[in-house]
């Protein structure tokens, strides 16, 4: 594993995402195909990420952990640190050019792919943990709870933790 | 969410380092800055409090604690990932996490949805090929994700120039 490359794909995802789990695209179609990471860590780090304190996008320093140990998460770590920083520069030149329609456009166009993506990366981590009854049943179930914007992520997860021992698929 | 209503608190309400209508610029703006936005609004509320030194330590105030605990969870969590009940716990966390990460799709996605739907049939309808086009691209054509962003990006900055055009020009 070349530490460069594995620290330039985290970097490339944070710098190509815009929000929380805006990583976990770019990063979910590069890993795995290198074999540097498998689906199941991808659900294993979203779940600790989501009980973690702080940011969601924090996720990815689990990732880096499950993958890299703990050069993997400074890596990781470093990868979010810095594309954040750019807002310094973008803060004085969005100020010169955020009424033109051409920037507006692509911040629309950016943000529609990135839902696209996103939905392709959720449905190759479902597929990971099998798709059955069980499996769907909670997947309905959270979209409800969550839907209602009153339960918290992490109740959303101690719930689906204790199904997930109460009804063994 | 949760530290994003603590950090408004904390900024605006108690120590009052910026005013109400700067917290809102700053987090609006970052909703365009790469990466996590939570820490990109904390380098701009550091760099108002005091310069570079601000931005260094309330990065570091934000990312000790969280990144602390995401690390040390993650390592019991190597400890005792093999043991059957672990196994079965996530089993049934993994499906839920999928689902809030689906509302988490409808949110990100309802916005730019909804100002298409109010420029006409043609912008919405170009939304939707959009988004059912980078599905179809990642999952069916396996385009590197820059080159989805970029063309999806690209694609619509066209269709905006060329309707502001067409509007600059009917008047």
């Amino acid at each position: 594993m070349s530490l460069l490359l594995y620290f330039w794909l985290f970097l490339k995802a944070s710098l190509f995402s815009t929000s929380g789990m805006g990583n976990l695209p770019s990063l979910h179609a590069d890993l795995p195909a290198r074999h540097w990471a498998t689906e199941r860590q991808f659900g294993e780090a979203l779940t600790i990420g989501s009980i973690s304190p702080g940011p969601t996008g924090l996720w990815v320093i689990s990732l880096g952990y499950l993958t890299g140990g703990l050069r993997g998460s400074l890596l990781a770590l470093l990868a979010v640190l810095l594309p954040p920083l750019l807002i310094l520069g973008i803060e004085r030149l969005y100020r010169r050019v955020q009424n033109h329609p051409a920037v507006e456009g692509f911040v629309h166009g950016l943000g529609l792919a990135v839902v696209g993506i996103f939905l392709v990366a959720l449905f190759g981590i479902l597929a990971s943990a099998g798709i059955n009854t069980r499996s769907v049943v909670i997947l309905l179930a959270a979209i409800g709870l969550a839907a209602t914007k009153r339960v918290p992520v992490l109740g959303i997860i101690g719930l689906a933790g204790i199904v997930g021992v109460a009804w063994r698929g | 969410m949760a530290t994003l209503t603590l950090l408004r608190q904390a900024a605006v309400e108690q120590e009052q380092w910026v005013t109400e209508t700067e917290f809102t610029r700053f987090w609006s703006l970052v909703q365009l800055a790469p990466g996590i936005n939570l820490l990109a609004l904390t380098t701009l509320i550091g760099r108002k409090v005091s310069g570079a030194k601000g931005v260094f330590l309330a990065l570091l105030g934000l990312l000790l604690p969280s990144v602390g605990i995401t690390v040390l969870l993650t390592a019991a969590y190597t400890h005792i990932q093999h043991a059957p009940i672990v196994q079965h716990i996530l089993s049934g966390i993994i499906p839920a996490i999928v689902g809030v990460g689906l509302v988490t799709a409808w949110q990100i996605a309802r916005p730019p949805l909804e100002q298409s739907r109010r420029l006409g049939r043609s912008s919405f309808l170009l939304s939707l090929v959009l988004i059912g086009g980078s599905i179809f691209a990642a999952r069916l054509g396996h385009l590197p994700v820059v080159v989805i962003l970029g063309g999806a990006g690209g694609g619509y900055a066209l269709w905006s120039l060329w309707k502001h055009r067409r509007a600059q020009a009917a008047q």
